[in-house]
């Protein structure tokens, strides 16, 4: 049984403990609307779920039951005796069908038409109120009434009903199978987050131990045992914090019934990648970004079905919410298929709302308009509503989202739709960082923050930092970077003419759209860390974001790159930051894509910086041959290595000649399409942006060839080199090994 | 009279309170032990640059980062190379570490003995200072954990 379902189930069965008191409690207050709203809730919940579940026949039921109870909210009918014998008859048809899904995975086989039938018998009352004859129907219905009963007794009767059938079927394999509701358990999230740091505690005492006993061979068994036992323990705590986003999720085809009947539209729900896991407090922090785009979603994205029509759309409108992780990140997107935004009008109102200057919003791209819907103060009226057709609350829907560390993006088409995507971290609790060495001590510099690394050794940092009447400056590629020098941030009275003697390293960050270079002393290996909060007369220093324990078992201050930029007096104002954007979109445009320039056999060649993932150092007995092909297995997967420039044979032939074991090869390991290559490389020798070169004579840019440096440098062509994996073609294969040959 | 006196003279030598004896240098002082969670040896606390003067630096304690109070920077002495002792203290619900150079150990005194702060000591200390218990021979001063609060004294 997949996650989903468990979590229907646990859920539908406390939706039905709670149908039950109300109905029972609805005996004595017939007319209580509320719990008439509770009851209706419960089934209409199940009904739902069922709907994306796929569990046709509960479906059907809960539809039957939510027509009754939906007359009864409505107050068209009076809770009565036989009503509410039938709604109680139609708990327990759904719970046996529960238990049915919880034992074999399906909902059963058998017929609940009787049900049904009595069910709608129940509401000919009110569907006949237009009629004078209530006492007639009333009639109609006492006298089938216990026609029903009838039928059921002697089904009963003559056969085992279908109910207890489903409950009694195996009855040991029940008492052996405790059900999903009692096997589970919840758990105070604060007790959660205190276990979770005692396990971090567990794994710094851990590494203490196997240093203390690693000489000990008595004691390894032992502190093996315990390093196994701590990983598993530190994995399953973490485990307990996550939670699947169909908690969220489930809710939204709710909220869509909801607004679809007050805004009068039509719209169908379509999810993808419930089961999607996040930690449960950032589970908590999304939930109302998200019910906020769903209802800008119905409100101002989809359009009425005339207008739909109008447009040659499907009069149905679509809502896609989709989640999936990408690395560290859920990304999350709720995507319409309505009219869109229309940036024109956004221009127009950011320039009433004085939001923006008239020239510069001239010169704004349709993407930089986009995100305007974003600044507080663009959202505040309905006047917006009308305007812009998105926007209400959008600045809310970005301050939470970036609270627990997440990004918002939107994309809109006019007449096609706009799609808002959540970037999420999997948790808030673990942090990827670079530990950065200053003053003597480390520092975690969040790697969400930090873009390259720039390394000055000792004999360049008189001459590769330059200075502005004490303001020190890097060129990098062409643009001066402000620098922050740490130490002297966090010292500012030290002495620090050291610098100039020791290793710099420069950490480009990009902070809320600042951008500069923070000024280290040394680096560590980068770290996932645990965030714990700093006191209260820590955090009013600023600068920093929490602490962390390191692996190591010291101490950590987590640096906070915002904070830092502020406190130098790194500012960029908005216009500065257009103009930059404005200039890297041209940049782009002029210029065509970035390379990675490489060194292969003696010739430079150039590799699509985008499509270039990693660059590994490899020992060259890494390298392993599948018939003539080289490959690397890496991590368990197989990265066939393209070495058409006879890298590896250079390499190898030397290594074979000085016998040095120790060779090294480098491969940029490459995205083309969906699949992974690796290239042999002589070295890496710089990033540069290339130009288009066009044949003489021709307006065409010629194909496999940019100029880099005013050098024109081959592209090496990914495409061409052939999958690993040939199914059902030995041609090919044939082919393929001749090539390499 | 004489017998409220009495009562009031009983009730006093009933109130036993224990307290722990903290080192400074050559100076002892006293912490209530019921403020104490636990008490950490030999630490070496990380310090926390741009912090303020009060401020101790860092320790791992139970999974969680402790802020600590240096009561040598507290009381203007000579700070001290080499590792120093944490007392654990909760104050309102947060607990803090305070840097001393060692513990010693548990005292129990009678309430009978102590004496408020005299109005003579000076106003920094007077801040810190819970007056003192006359003990044979000396004086043992004691710290008041809540005024301690790194938080109090950021205020």
């Amino acid at each position: 049984m997949d996650e989903l379902t468990r979590e229907f189930l646990i859920e539908s069965q406390e939706g039905l403990d709670r149908m039950e008191r109300c109905l029972t409690e609805l005996e004595t207050r017939p007319q209580d609307a509320e719990l008439l709203a509770e009851i209706f809730r419960s089934v209409h919940t199940i009904k739902g779920t069922t709907g994306f579940l796929g569990f046709k026949r509960l479906e059907k039921l809960a539809h039957a039951g939510e027509n009754l109870l939906g007359l009864l909210r409505d107050g068209k009918l009076a809770a009565d005796g036989a009503i509410i014998t039938g709604l109680l008859q139609l708990l327990d048809a759904l719970r046996s069908i529960l238990k049915t899904i919880e034992a074999e995975g399906a909902e059963g086989t058998e017929d609940d038409a009787v049900l049904i039938g009595w069910l709608e018998e129940l509401q000919l009352p009110a569907l006949a109120a237009s009629a004078p004859a209530d006492c007639a129907a009333a009639a109609t219905r006492s006298a089938r009434k216990p026609d029903f009963q009838q039928t059921a007794a002697a089904e009963s009767a003559s056969m085992p009903a279908p109910a207890p059938a489903a409950a009694e079927s195996d009855p040991a394999a029940q008492r052996a199978s405790s059900s999903t509701a009692e096997s589970t358990l919840r758990v105070d999230v604060a007790l959660l987050n205190r276990m979770m740091n005692l396990v971090g505690e567990l794994v710094l005492t851990r590494n203490q131990i196997l240093q203390a006993t690693a000489a000990d061979p008595n004691m390894t068994q032992l502190s093996r045992r315990l390093d196994m036992v701590t990983a598993d323990l530190r994995e399953s705590v973490m485990k307990a914090r996550m939670q699947p986003i169909s908690h969220i999720f489930s809710k939204v085809p709710r909220i869509v019934r909801d607004l679809c009947q007050s805004l009068g539209r039509r719209v169908r729900v379509r999810m993808e990648g419930q089961e999607t896991e996040l930690d449960k407090s950032l589970l908590e922090a999304i939930k109302d970004p998200i019910t906020h785009a769903v209802r800008n979603a119905l409100d101002h994205g989809i359009e009425p079905s005339q207008e739909r029509r109008a447009a040659g759309k499907y009069p149905e409108g679509l809502l896609t919410l989709r989640a999936a992780q990408e690395g560290s990140h859920v990304v999350i997107e709720i995507g319409d298929d309505g009219a869109g935004i229309a940036v024109d009008r956004v221009r127009g109102k950011a320039v009433e709302r004085g939001l923006v200057a008239a020239e510069r919003a001239a010169k704004m791209s349709e993407r930089e308009l986009l995100q305007l819907v974003f600044l507080p103060g663009f959202s505040t009226a309905a006047a917006v509503t009308s305007v812009s057709g998105r926007g209400v609350g959008m600045d809310v829907v970005r301050t939470n989202v970036e609270k627990i560390g997440g990004k918002v993006e939107i994309d809109s088409h006019p007449g096609e739709g706009t799609t808002l995507r959540l970037r999420i971290p999997l948790t808030l609790a673990i942090v990827p960082a670079l530990i950065v060495r200053s003053l003597g001590q480390s520092f975690a510099l969040p790697q969400g923050a930090l873009s390259e690394l720039v390394h000055v050794p000792p004999e360049q940092v008189t001459t590769a930092i330059e200075w502005i009447e004490g303001t020190p400056l890097y060129r990098l590629r062409g643009r001066l970077l402000p620098l922050v020098f740490l130490d002297r941030l966090l010292q500012p009275g030290g002495d620090h003419r050291a610098a100039a003697k020791r290793n710099n390293f420069i950490a480009t960050l990009n902070a809320d759209g600042r951008r500069f270079g923070l000024v280290v002393e040394g680096l560590a290996d980068p770290e996932e860390i645990v965030v714990k909060p700093l006191s209260a007369a820590l955090k009013d220093i600023g600068l920093y974001s929490g602490a962390t324990v390191l692996g190591n078992g010291h101490l950590a201050l987590i640096l906070d790159p915002g904070a830092i930029a502020m406190k130098a007096g790194i500012t960029v104002s908005a216009e500065d930051a257009a103009a930059r954007a404005a200039d890297e979109t041209e940049g782009e445009a002029e210029d065509g894509a970035e390379y990675l320039l490489v060194e292969i056999g003696g010739r430079s060649a150039a590799v699509p910086l985008a499509s270039v993932l990693r660059i590994e150092q490899l020992p060259l007995t890494r390298i392993e041959y599948v018939g003539c092909r080289p490959v690397v297995n890496f991590q368990g997967q197989l990265l066939p290595v393209e070495d058409a420039g006879g890298v590896l044979a250079a390499t190898e032939g030397s290594a074979a000649d000085k016998n040095a074991p120790a060779a090294r090869i480098v491969v940029v390991v490459c995205r083309e399409g969906n699949r992974q290559v690796g290239i042999a490389v002589s070295q890496v020798l710089d990033v540069a942006s290339g130009g288009d070169l066009c044949e003489a004579g021709s307006s065409r840019p010629a194909a496999g060839l940019t100029l880099l440096g005013n050098r024109v440098t081959g592209i090496v062509n990914l495409g061409g080199a052939a999958p690993l994996l040939v199914e059902s073609k030995p041609e090919e294969w044939i082919r393929i090994e001749e090539g390499v040959r | 009279m004489s017998a409220v006196t009495a009562v009031s003279l009983k009730e006093r030598a009933a109130a036993l309170v224990e307290v722990c004896s903290v080192r400074l240098g050559q100076a002892w002082f006293g912490v209530p032990i019921n403020h104490i969670v636990e008490i950490v040896g030999s630490a070496r606390p990380q310090p926390v640059p741009l912090a303020p003067g009060y401020v101790g630096g860092l320790v791992h304690y139970r999974g969680d980062v402790l802020t600590t109070v240096s009561l040598r920077k507290l009381l203007g002495m000579p700070l001290v190379e080499g590792v120093q002792d944490v007392l654990v203290l909760e104050n309102a619900g947060i607990c803090f570490g305070l840097l001393v150079d060692s513990v010693g150990e548990v005292l129990t005194v009678s309430s009978a003995d102590h004496e408020q702060n005299p109005p003579t000591l000076d106003e920094r200390r007077g801040a810190l200072f819970a007056g003192a218990y006359k003990l044979e021979g000396r004086l043992l001063v004691m710290l008041d954990p809540a005024r301690l609060d790194p938080v109090r004294l950021a205020a």
